[in-house]
């Protein structure tokens, strides 16, 4: 109420005091406006738009002029697939360069990195740091093992118990290969070659220890862990469909 | 610190969109179909029918409600669409992700079909597992993106059946980073605004969860569909009643920079959903109004009120100005200062508002000039002269309940000096005389006549300023020329004790037994 009941002169009687009134968002205060803001669903049509129909000949444009990439916003042009598949995944992607597990965020896929393929950091663990660190952005926390961090994203930030960051995994036939070339290719250099023997063991260890592990729910775990090519040229924008009847 | 809003508890019944006819038919059917669904409450929730890509089904703007019959068959598709896709994710062997993505899409064209899916069946059949199966990391965006579109559309529904989709919530939240495909982030922000939409209980869960880092940064870029669902979904998440959400969200680097950029230059469509995140960030939080009132905010909102004509827009920007003078003695002390040419361009526009055709407008309008009237005496001086009072003065006659009050606390405002210290606060006689030789003293009378207590008690309280300040003593005349004895009379053995002292002690004072022997 704007009036100040002032009960300290004779008449006690409240008199007019002018002072700002403000209202919590969800006042009745504010009803009418709100109800104006929301419409029922939106109705969109279904033709394609100018910038779709544009971006849908990009990507069918692939004569020698090369292929635009798809991705809103990314003016980037290539000649060749694999140009274009390495440009995808430099600039479009977080995947892994080692077992090609893709992230949607640098930050996930450093924290995976760190934690499947690096064998520093799976020294500190042994010596007992804290090394494995909270998944929730600014949280900031970190844990001596990975089933204590797994707790802490259960109980402090509310996330499911079947919740599973690092997910192990059958690379498929075709990743495997392209990381042996990896290694081949990588193989001079020795430093990186005796670190990619310990990657290799990782990887050859978690490559054999897959069909012995059972994932947190009870069907089969046949997710697929981001082939690195999947969200290349397999992505079509959909075409137009014809408009469904009305009913 | 300001008072809250007036006693009043009571809610508001759900209504819908008044200009949209086919909604209201829509109601209508659903209540002959005899089918109870959800209470679409001013609603926080929107289902999604058409995707990206423009495919998707065209919302049938007539026959949209499902018979009996129809929903028995509806749900038992659904079923059926879920046991497919249970399958479909089983399946390990070639074309395996094709497969999964048609599933997913025959799944989510049932749940975008009507206003109503059948999410209940989907629920009942399973779905949520098998959906979130379908977010892991590194799966093909059109997988991403279906099972993020079936999942909003689950979210759209009931409470419970929102609540469904607690385990999702990570994995929907982690594809809203910076590498995901834009129409994939786009979906599952889609997803995450009607969670959030839903109520108090999942807001904190999402805000535990790291939401609205993710979710701040999708609104940093200049234009994109992306962007206004972006603010949509944080205007749901920030809403409170915990104002740290929204202190949160004003703290985020670049932030304040990137609404104060879409204020200045985004179409009406992306400044709308803009303008809401910034009435939630001004009514909720003393730190982000603060921030807001030292920026270019006050002065961006003007440009949007006094250039656009669309409601959609006008409703929210008018409404942060609003909180913002409200919240913030700063904003009139330092910001309005008049004579200052904001000042100005801030009457300005208001006076725009009241003169709309829109009651929401009238009505909000008035209320910031109410707060803007409770500053110093140059303020009140401002407005006294400004176009705004022969405008106040006709809407105090003529204009609906709700906007006659707002009116009445302007021109009441207009009439004393600030309130400071102890002591009565002095008349404006200036003020008071002008304005009750307009006319203003009947409109006064009617609202003490009103059933609302805090109307009445404003009358009252402005017939004691007439009484006691009217030259000549004439405040008791003029009062009764207007009936206004007869009026407070009603109030003799009422019984709202407040309402029956203040009259009592009006009629005892001023029209006691000497009344009239003087003449």
């Amino acid at each position: 109420m704007a009036m100040v009941v002032d009960y300290k002169h004779d008449s006690s009687f409240p008199y007019w005091t002018s002072i700002r009134r403000r209202f919590a968002p969800d006042s009745p205060f504010f009803s009418s406006g709100n109800i104006e803001r929301e419409l029922l669903a939106k109705q969109v049509a279904l033709d394609l738009t100018e910038d779709e129909r544009n971006q849908l000949e990009k990507m069918i444009d692939n004569d020698a002029r090369g292929i635009f990439c798809p991705i809103v916003g990314c003016d980037a042009r290539l000649t060749l697939l694999e140009d274009f598949e390495d440009h995808y995944n430099a600039r479009h992607t977080a995947s892994c360069s080692v077992c090609s597990r893709v992230y949607p965020t640098s930050r996930l896929l450093s924290i995976h990195v760190s934690e499947a393929h690096d064998s520093f950091f799976q020294a500190k663990v042994a010596r007992g740091y804290a090394m494995y660190e909270c998944l929730v952005e600014g949280c900031d926390l970190k844990f001596k093992n990975y089933k204590g961090r797994q707790q802490h994203l259960v109980d402090k930030h509310k996330f499911p118990t079947s919740f599973e960051f690092f997910k192990k995994a059958h690379p498929s036939k075709k990743q495997r290969l392209k990381n042996q070339q990896k290694r081949a290719v990588n193989k001079k250099d020795e430093e990186a070659s005796s670190k990619m023997e310990v990657e290799n063991e990782m990887m050859e260890g978690l490559v054999s220890a897959v069909s012995k592990l059972s994932t947190s729910d009870s069907s089969p775990s046949t997710v697929s862990f981001g082939r690195h090519n999947a969200r290349g040229l397999t992505f079509v924008p959909r075409s137009v469909q014809p408009p469904l009847q009305k009913k | 610190m300001a008072d809250d809003s007036p006693a009043s508890h009571r809610r508001d019944p759900i209504k819908s969109s008044v200009g949209n006819v086919a909604a209201q038919r829509r109601r209508q059917n659903a209540v002959t179909v005899g089918k109870e669904r959800r209470e679409s409450l001013v609603r926080a929730k929107r289902l999604c029918r058409v995707g990206p890509s423009g495919d998707g089904d065209v919302p049938g703007e007539e026959n949209d409600m499902v018979t009996d019959e129809e929903g028995f068959l509806l749900d038992a598709q659904t079923s059926s669409a879920v046991e497919d896709l249970k399958s479909a994710i089983a399946y390990q062997g070639k074309g395996a992700m094709q497969k999964r993505v048609n599933a997913l899409r025959e799944l989510r064209r049932l749940l975008s079909k009507s206003e109503f899916p059948p999410v209940e069946a989907a629920l009942k059949a399973g779905a949520i597992p098998l959906l979130v199966q379908c977010l892991s990391f590194g799966s093909p965006d059109e997988q991403l993106l279906e099972a993020a579109w079936c999942l909003t559309n689950i979210a759209a529904g009931k409470p419970e059946e929102t609540k469904a989709l607690l385990p999702a919530l990570p994995l929907l939240i982690a594809h809203l980073g910076e590498k995901s495909f834009l129409p994939v982030a786009e979906q599952c922000a889609w997803a995450l605004g009607n969670v959030a939409g839903e109520g108090e209980e999942l807001r904190n869960v999402l805000l535990s969860q790291g939401a609205l880092p993710p979710l701040a940064r999708m609104m940093l870029p200049n234009k994109g569909s992306t962007v206004r669902t972006a603010a949509w979904a944080l205007s749901n998440l920030i809403k409170g009643p915990d104002p740290k959400a929204a202190t949160e969200l004003i703290k985020v680097d670049g932030l304040l920079d990137a609404i104060l950029r879409h204020l200045r230059k985004s179409d009406e469509e992306l400044a709308t959903e803009v303008a809401w995140v910034v009435v939630y960030l001004s009514a909720l939080s003393n730190f982000a109004t603060g921030v807001l009132v030292k920026s270019d905010a006050i002065l961006l909102l003007v440009e949007r009120l006094a250039t656009s004509n669309s409601l959609q827009l006008l409703i929210p920007v008018l409404r942060s100005l609003g909180n913002l003078v409200a919240g913030d003695s700063h904003t009139t002390s330092t910001v309005l200062i008049p004579g200052h040419e904001i000042t100005d361009g801030v009457i300005k526009v208001l006076v725009k508002c009241l003169k709309s055709d829109h009651r929401v407008l009238k009505k909000e309008a008035s209320w910031v000039l109410s707060n803007i009237a409770a500053g110093s005496i140059e303020h009140k001086q401002l407005i006294y002269s400004s176009e705004a009072v022969p405008l106040l003065l006709r809407l105090l006659s003529t204009a609906p309940f709700d906007i006659r009050k707002e009116v009445a606390y302007v021109l009441g405002n207009l009439c004393v000096t600030p309130t400071g210290g102890d002591g009565k606060p002095n008349l404006i006689e200036e003020h008071l005389v002008s304005l009750v030789q307009r006319g203003c003293l009947s409109g006064f009378i009617d609202l003490v006549r009103s059933a609302d207590i805090e109307a009445a008690r404003l009358g009252l309280q402005f017939m004691e300023l007439v009484l006691r300040g009217m030259p000549n003593g004439d405040g008791p005349k003029l009062v009764e020329q207007e009936d206004g004895i007869d009026a407070m009379e009603r109030y003799q053995f009422h019984e709202n004790e407040d309402l029956r002292n203040m009259a009592n002690g009006l009629v005892d004072k001023y029209f006691g037994e000497n009344y009239g022997i003087d003449e």
